[in-house]
């Protein structure tokens, strides 16, 4: 089964995140913010995240910054889940190294779909 | 501004922040118990899918939709059949009628045959008083007088032979006219309630396989509806994210509005630039708490229609399938069991009638032979008479009484044959009688029965069929009535949390009034607090932390005077885009 994290400080949006790819047949782990998310990521392996932009502690894009640095970690998809749609947040996600960018809230359907597309 | 004005001002901020706080914590928790509710109630609604899906593709396997022409072509020969039946019964009365008028003809027949017998007799009396008057010259007449005896026995006979059997055949007759005059209104009162039943059966069975025949897309629709459903709950539950994300932005402007009204108190000479920032800030956050207020009843009655939509294809459309399949089972049943009736109806006539038809046979043969023997007779005493006549001209004076008997011989044989004549059209009569008696045994016949087995035969196939969809329907129905009850429940957590998630905007609207209240002091007290600051300065001020489109251009409208734009809510949620 193919592992997805979702890094969400809003246990509502975490929580649809599991449901729609729970029901599509991933195993879906759930992290609090960045830091959170970067712990799990050291400590097991993710064929792609998912992560929200603005987080306590750290933010979507210091850990994309730090999730490429480690190593199996350059190439997975990381998919920014955020209310966000200024161009300029855009590219700075794009250059931290993310794959897509999906504003808030999503569509269920879409969301499934990317990552199908994704983690093939 | 007096400082009374001013810490009333921060005081009310400061509250007003502390509120928002609670509707933000208040609505996360309820946020929170609606998405598990609604985990819970998509697992269900999955659970009804999966059974009613079960029961479209049990009644695709067992062809459940092939039953409706079987059953209409059951339905058009049990009409056939009643058809031919009715006109039959109504044929065998009339036959009836003409039998007895037969009969009648028939013992008409028989008293002038009794009459000839007599009149035979005494001729024959006469006929030896004769011999023996003539002596040995009238020898040759006793053969006519022993003739004429035999002929007499026999004919009497026979009179009393036809006699009986008319007689036993008339009670008959009459016995059956009279049951069947009692009995045909009867018989066509039930054959057209039968037939009536077939009709409404048939209706009704035609209406509900309509519907059945819809199931497999309804199904579809209703897989799609609730998909739809679904991925609008999964849009409103993250749309409460971006309302508290707004709301934590309020906050912090409500801060920094605070710092500049307390600004205002220290440095009397940027106290009108403090101030007007202040108040702009205000009205910017003034106007985010109404299209806040707007999401969120946004948001609410979304998930509130989505569930509900959730929970209404689940219990109503989609358990409706089970049902249906029972009902078609329980019509055809109906069907089958009104064709039964008919048959024992039928059943019952046909044993009737079938003893009405065999006296009908048994007097065609009896008048057969009756005719038979009668030609026989007529030619005999043709014969005699003949014969007769040339003995009495042979003997010429002296055989004038036996010339005279020969003369009666002659009269009777001419009478005789009268009868004969009339007893033959009674024939043709009893053999046309036949004729229609056969005719009307073909609606009793054998064939027609095997029409309307064949018809049954094959519906009770497809209701076999049926019965099996309908087993496993009833049995998945239960199953979703099940869930069903789950899901009530559950519909009722909702409503709960709905309820609470709706008092939020009473909540907001207090905190509004107080906040609109502020801003009417700050412009009565000083009425250029509208003009004093630069908008560029404010949106940099209050807009840094803005992550949403709808915030930006919310305060556009708010520096602006203009109406508060429309919250352009995303049902359905927001596609990716790959770099």
């Amino acid at each position: 089964m193919k592992r997805i994290l979702a890094v969400d400080d809003s246990t509502s949006v975490r929580q649809m995140v599991n449901f729609t790819l729970g029901k599509a047949g991933y195993e879906v782990v759930e992290a609090v913010d960045g830091k959170d998310g970067l712990a799990k990521i050291t400590g097991g392996k993710f064929d792609a995240i998912i992560t929200d932009l603005n987080m306590p502690n750290m933010d979507g894009i210091q850990m994309i910054n730090a999730v490429r640095k480690v190593p199996g970690y350059a190439f997975v998809p990381i998919l920014m889940l955020t209310t966000e749609s200024q161009a300029e947040k855009k590219d700075e996600g794009r250059k931290a190294g993310a794959t897509g960018w999906i504003v808030k809230p999503f569509n269920a359907d879409q969301l499934i779909s990317v990552i199908q597309k994704l983690v093939k | 501004m007096t400082t009374e004005t001013r810490t009333e001002a921060i005081g009310i901020l400061g509250k007003s922040k502390g509120e928002l706080q609670l509707i933000s914590a208040d609505t996360e928790t309820q946020v929170r118990s609606v998405s598990m509710t609604f985990r819970d109630l998509a697992g269900d609604a999955d659970a009804i899918l999966n059974l009613a899906g079960s029961i479209v593709g049990c009644v695709e396997n067992e062809n459940v939709s092939s039953i409706l022409p079987k059953v209409q072509t059951l339905s058009n020969t049990a009409r056939q059949f009643i058809g031919e039946r009715l006109q039959a019964i109504t044929g065998i009365l009339e036959m009836v009628a003409v039998e007895a008028k037969v009969l009648h003809e028939l013992s008409l027949v028989t008293g002038q045959q009794a009459e000839i017998a007599l009149k035979t007799k005494a001729l024959s009396v006469l006929t030896n008083v004769e011999v023996a008057h003539l002596g040995a010259v009238g020898m040759g007449f006793q053969y006519l007088a022993h003739e004429l005896a035999e002929f007499s026995k026999s004919l009497m006979e026979d009179a009393q032979a036809l006699e009986s059997h008319t007689s036993a055949q008339k009670i008959a007759i009459e016995e059956t006219r009279r049951v069947l005059s009692v009995e045909l209104p009867r018989s066509r009162e039930n054959l057209a309630r039968i037939e009536a039943g077939l009709d409404n059966d048939l209706a009704s069975l035609e209406s509900s396989l309509i519907r059945l025949s819809s199931t497999p897309a309804q199904f579809r629709m209703g897989v799609e509806d609730i998909a739809q459903q679904i991925a609008g709950v999964v849009s409103a539950i993250q749309s409460h994210d971006i309302t508290r994300q707004q709301i934590e932005h309020v906050q912090a402007a409500f801060d920094l509005i605070s710092e500049k009204v307390r600004g205002h108190e220290n440095s009397a000479q940027a106290a009108n630039g403090e101030l007007s920032q202040a108040y702009a800030g205000l009205t910017i956050q003034i106007y985010q708490l109404r299209s806040i207020k707007v999401t969120v009843e946004s948001w609410t009655s979304q998930i509130k229609s989505c569930m509900g939509g959730i929970f209404r294809v689940s219990a109503s459309e989609l358990v409706g399938i089970g049902p249906l399949v029972l009902e078609q089972e329980r019509q055809v049943s109906s069907q089958l069991a009104h064709i039964e009736m008919l048959e024992r109806e039928s059943l019952a006539y046909s044993a009737r009638i079938q003893r009405t038809l065999q006296g009908v046979s048994s007097l065609m043969q009896f008048v057969g032979e009756y005719v038979q023997r009668s030609n026989s007779i007529r030619d005999r005493l043709r014969l005699l008479s003949f014969n007769s006549i040339i003995e009495a001209s042979h003997l010429g004076i002296q055989a004038g009484a036996v010339l005279a008997i020969a003369k009666t011989i002659k009269e009777i044989s001419v009478e005789w044959s009268k009868i004969t004549e009339r007893s033959g059209l009674a024939m043709e009569e009893v053999q046309a009688l036949v004729r229609q008696t056969n005719k009307t045994m073909e609606a009793f016949s054998g064939a027609s029965d095997e029409k309307l087995e064949q018809a049954q035969s094959q519906t009770r196939g497809g209701l076999d069929n049926l019965r099996t969809a309908a087993a496993f329907a009833a049995k998945q129905s239960q199953e979703m009535e099940a869930i069903t009850g789950k899901m009530q429940s559950r519909s009722t957590e909702v409503a709960n949390s709905d309820g609470l998630l709706d008092a939020c905007s009473n909540r907001i609207d207090a905190i509004l009034a107080q906040l609109e209240s502020v801003r009417n002091d700050w412009e009565a007290d000083r009425p250029d607090v509208k003009r004093g600051y630069d908008p560029t300065e404010v949106t940099q001020l209050f807009a840094e932390s803005y992550s949403t489109e709808m915030e930006r251009d919310v305060l556009r409208a708010a520096l602006r005077g203009e109406p508060l734009p429309v919250a352009q809510q995303n049902l359905q949620g927001n596609s990716a885009e790959l770099f």
